[in-house]
């Protein structure tokens, strides 16, 4: 028996893909690598617990280069949306512009792709906290408002978020609208089979077709088997850095895993007068867009664990006494490096990830930081701890706005992301895009890509809102030349 | 029971009888009388025999852990699986004993024959880099004949060869099985899940070869195993004189086993008698004692292992039968899934995942030395739990990574030795701790490099232990007591100060 669709992977791609191809009646298969969890046993659980059952890999998938870079998404049902904060923005009409003009990307003007954000916020019930500030986030507009820089409260799929500072870990009351409590429920309703523990190894190709998968499903009593799936339609939306190794693991290469982008992060930690107790609450909601999209500045994700490893740079324990006053910051960049995702030769073809810092990158990382730091010690900060080797922490703006000049030395740079993307980018220009501007991979009469691979380029903004849109746009779009089912 | 369950009782009885009936009608008891009579038998023989049979549990220790993602062999099962093996290779001609072996190892462990072959394969391989190892030894100091030198040529030309498709095997898998899938898919559904299945089955047998420990030991058994066999060539050159030299015994050894690899007549009778032969004339020893003493290595050789391969089948023969039927059965059912309304076609099975096991003692110590401050308690628990975390993360790196990792820990260990003449274990915690940090934080980027990911698991998970956040984070309570403490503190600095002092 053939599915008449298969989805691969549940994250912010394929679930709205499988919901908008359910819906309209298609028959609808989802395998997902991860596991189906019980929010109530296995989420919120911490930092450990959680990287062990929701993350890829356990967390351990660094991008190799000069400056390696950590990174981190997620595996199980619902992806990286299970872990992630929830902030949500639409593509900038900047960043569609210049998509549309670098890539001959069709339909995807803010006006087309209005209804798709629209219908995603709804379905995520995307708004504004509605409540007084915590301690991190209050400090940080103090901040951004001494330096008269632009900044807001970033909108969030997580209403009623109950501030228990466990978005990274899954979060255990519900607030936040992962898609395995918002979408993928309702794919499911409507007809959508949904197998998890379900690793797709490679796409089976016969002439111009995919005519399923080989996968590995992990049974109920432990037990592994390879099994075949048969499909007329595939949709691969296995996330930023799975898609692209998936296809080239297939032997699909073709402007494939060549171009991925990303978000390189720089943290720092602040010490304030005051107690913060960043470990207690949710994270800031602010970000400041001042200098966007080139550079942004927010919250990050802090707990005693996460303060120790982003001090670990210029380690002296004695910091960690004053947890309770120190909160977590980043600057993010938008990537104007390249990477690569490549299938490996050895082992099951492990995904390898590659990125090389553009010169811009260190630039704009040297001046966020000046930035960052120079905000901070203007909301009161005392010190300033980068992730930087070697240096000492920023107690004077002095100190900070050196960074405005210099540059940070690119081996004393810790940097992670969470934000990839771009490695199978979609439009009309045959010479640099995977998949045509809705996601159909040329040469292929039956094969989709519909995650966050398929962005062009780096958005400039944290891209789930991005991914649902598209996903959901291109969704549509096959629906409508698959005729009425 | 089953009918088919029966018949395959009854199978496995009448190839024990048969087994049993080749393996004494072989035996040439006259010769044996001749050649024991002038021969110096005691302690000798018992030696030889007893590194011979050695050899033969260290096989099995090898056997074992090269299905061990698939089964959890007992020692004394793996020796008589390889036993039989090596019985059955003596009574049955053409190395037919590789099959006999393969099909047992299958219905023991539950693996597809292909699978099973696969092992055997690769410990053939091991077994030929070992022996050529060993005649490389035995012909080092010179005065070896030009047809040494050519054997050796022949041998790595075969085993590199054969090496060289082992490794692409073991270490490329989704290769493998991206190949079968795409040729299998020219030829129609049916044999694309054929040659998937297949293909799968010959990369899992390799599997256990892709963690560095594993292959490590698999490789240091192979060596021992050959090692042990060489001193059953070395405990019978004294029975006839002859001084007990280990390159002469190694030469002997490797020679023979070489010459063995050609199929040939049950138990080798006369090849392995020409070659062992000839290879000990090449140390100056006359014709007819060379030949005595071939006859003499090859009765060690023949008799206890086919005696104890014998009793193996016997003991086995029921119970192989039995799990044959059954592992039939499973097969029979298993070929089409259908779970949560999808339909799955079963094209092998895979190796289950395996269950985190605890951080070892350097790792620990490792952890240690990274996240316990200086003159701080160390929290146990917390310690303990940061420890088997990190062996789990790092555990979950790409293979090429924990490779690297692995390979760079292992130099830190050895320079540790060399600097402070103990193992890193063994410093204290004071020592190691700066040691460590030495690294870490060098000024070299690869060195900082290779301690990031054990320094960022490590702090993670121990400061984020429910004990060790007890303990440095203020609980809600105290708050309000904290509170009208920092309020009477001054404004700038000593806030954080007076948490320093807490
Ligand atoms: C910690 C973190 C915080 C983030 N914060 C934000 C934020 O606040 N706002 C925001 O907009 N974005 C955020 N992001 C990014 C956002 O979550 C992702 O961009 C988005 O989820 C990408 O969607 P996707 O469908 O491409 O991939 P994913 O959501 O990652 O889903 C891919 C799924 O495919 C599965 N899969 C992969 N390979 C296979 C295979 N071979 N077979 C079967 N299944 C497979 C994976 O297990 C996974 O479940 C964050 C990400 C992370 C990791």
């Amino acid at each position: 028996m053939k599915t008449q669709v298969l989805v691969i992977g549940s994250g912010a791609g394929g679930a709205t893909t499988a919901y908008e191809l359910a819906r309209a009646g298609v028959d609808v298969t989802v395998l997902e690598e991860g596991k189906r969890h019980d929010r109530a046993k296995t989420y919120g659980l911490g930092t450990t617990e959680g990287m062990k059952h929701l993350y890829r890999r356990r967390g351990m998938t660094p991008i190799l280069g000069r400056v390696p870079i950590g990174y981190v998404e997620g595996s199980c049902f619902g992806g990286s949306t299970e872990i992630n904060s929830g902030f949500w923005h639409r593509t900038p009409r900047e960043v569609l512009a210049r998509w549309q003009a670098q890539f001959d990307l069709e339909g995807a003007s803010p006006e087309e792709l209005a209804p798709h954000f629209a219908w995603a916020e709804e379905a995520l019930s995307v708004s504004l906290s509605g409540r007084p500030f915590e301690k991190s986030t209050e400090v940080f507009a103090r901040g951004a408002a001494a330096m008269d820089w632009a900044a807001h409260e970033v909108p969030r799929a997580a209403t009623g978020c109950k501030s228990t500072n466990s978005c990274a870990v899954g979060c255990p009351t519900g607030a936040k609208q992962g898609m395995s409590i918002s979408i993928l429920p309702r794919a499911e309703a409507a007809g959508a089979r949904v197998l998890t523990s379900a690793r797709v190894r490679l796409l089976i190709k016969q002439g111009s077709r995919i005519t399923g998968v080989l996968a590995e499903v992990e049974l109920e009593d432990g037990a592994r088997k390879l099994v075949r799936v048969d499909a007329e339609h595939v949709f691969v939306c296995a996330g930023p850095t799975e898609t692209p190794a998936l296809l080239r693991r297939t032997g699909i290469k073709f402007h494939v895993g060549d171009t991925l982008r990303i978000h390189p992060m720089l943290k720092v930690v602040a010490r304030f007068r005051e107690r913060i107790a960043a470990y207690d609450s949710v994270l800031p909601v602010l970000q400041v867009r001042e200098f966007s999209p080139e550079v942004s500045m927010g919250g990050a994700f802090f707990t005693p664990g996460h303060a120790a490893l982003s001090l670990s740079d210029n380690w002296d324990p004695a910091r960690l006494d004053a947890i309770e006053n120190m909160a977590g910051y980043y600057v993010a960049v938008r990537g104007r490096g390249r990477g690569q995702v490549r299938s490996s030769q050895l082992g099951d073809g492990e995904t390898m990830l590659r990125y090389e810092l553009a010169e811009e990158d260190v630039v704009n990382l040297s001046n966020g930081l000046a930035r960052l730091a120079t905000l901070l010690l203007a909301a009161g900060a005392e010190e300033v701890y980068p992730t930087v080797q070697g240096m000492a922490p920023i107690t004077s703006e002095k100190q900070a706005i050196r960074w405005l000049d210099e540059r940070l030395p690119r081996s004393a740079l810790s940097l992670t992301t969470v934000h990839a993307f771009s490695a199978c980018p979609i439009g009309e220009r045959t010479d640099r895009c995977a998949a045509d501007s809705y996601g159909k991979v040329p040469r292929w009469d039956n094969l989709y890509v519909n995650d966050a691979s398929m962005l062009p380029d780096s958005p400039g903004v944290n891209p789930q809102g991005s991914v649902m849109a598209f996903a959901r746009r291109n969704a549509l779009h096959f629906l409508s030349r698959l005729g009425p089912s | 029971m089953g009918r088919h369950r029966k018949t395959m009782i009854a199978l496995g009885l009448l190839a024990s009888a048969v087994f049993l009936f080749l393996a004494v009608r072989r035996l040439d008891f006259a010769s044996l009388r001749a050649i024991f009579a002038r021969a110096d038998l005691l302690p000798w023989v018992p030696l030889g025999v007893l590194s011979y049979v050695a050899g033969h549990v260290v096989r099995g220790l090898r056997c074992r852990l090269l299905v061990r993602r698939e089964a959890n062999l007992r020692l004394v099962t793996a020796s008589n699986i390889v036993v039989v093996g090596y019985a059955a290779n003596n009574v049955f001609p053409a190395r037919l004993g590789e099959l006999v072996r393969a099909g047992m190892l299958a219905e023991r462990t539950g693996i597809p024959i292909a699978q099973s072959l696969v092992v055997t394969f690769i410990e053939r391989v091991l077994d030929g880099l070992a022996i050529l190892l060993l005649l490389v030894v035995g012909t080092m100091n010179g005065g070896a004949p030009g047809w040494t030198g050519d054997l050796v040529r022949v041998a790595l030309l075969v085993f590199g060869g054969a090496c060289a498709v082992m490794l692409f095997a073991v270490y490329s898998p989704a290769l493998v099985v991206a190949g079968a899938s795409r040729v299998g898919n020219r030829l129609g559904p049916r044999w694309h899940d054929r040659l998937v299945g297949l293909a799968t089955s010959i990369t899992n047998g390799g599997a256990c070869l892709r963690d560095p420990k594993n292959a490590v030991w698999i490789l240091f058994y192979s060596a021992v195993v050959w090692v042990l066999e060489t001193g059953l060539f070395l405990a019978i050159l004294p029975v006839f004189g002859l001084a007990p030299s280990f390159t002469a015994a190694a030469v002997a050894m490797s020679v023979t086993n070489l010459g063995l690899l050609v199929p040939s007549s049950p138990g080798f009778i006369g090849p392995f008698h020409f070659f062992c032969s000839r290879a000990l004339m090449t140390h100056g020893v006359d014709e007819a004692t060379a030949l005595a003493y071939a006859t003499v290595v090859h009765l060690a050789f023949y008799v206890p292992v086919t005696l104890w391969g014998a009793a193996s089948m016997l003991w086995y023969g029921v119970e192989v039968g039995a799990t044959a039927a059954m592992t039939r059965e499973a097969r029979a059912a298993g070929k089409e899934l259908e779970i949560g309304g999808v339909v799955l076609h079963e094209l092998a099975t895979l190796s289950p995942a395996t269950a985190d096991e605890p951080a070892s003692a350097f790792t620990t110590a490792l952890v240690e030395a990274i996240v316990v401050p200086s003159g701080k308690r160390v929290e146990p628990t917390a310690l303990r739990d940061a420890a088997d975390f990190v062996h789990g993360q790092l555990g979950s790196l790409q293979p090429q990574l924990a490779m690297l990792f692995e390979g760079g820990m292992t130099f830190f260990r050895l320079v540790t030795r060399v600097r402070h003449l103990r193992g890193y274990c063994d410093l204290p915690l004071d020592t190691r701790r700066a040691w460590t940090l030495s690294w870490a934080e060098s000024r070299y980027g690869l060195l900082r490099k290779l301690f990031k990911p054990v320094r960022a698991t490590a702090l993670l998970a121990y400061f984020d232990h429910p004990a060790m956040r007890a303990s440095i984070v203020v609980p809600a309570k105290q708050l309000a007591r904290k509170k009208g403490a920092a309020s009477s503190a001054a404004p700038s600095g000593s806030a954080a100060t007076g948490v320093e002092a807490e």
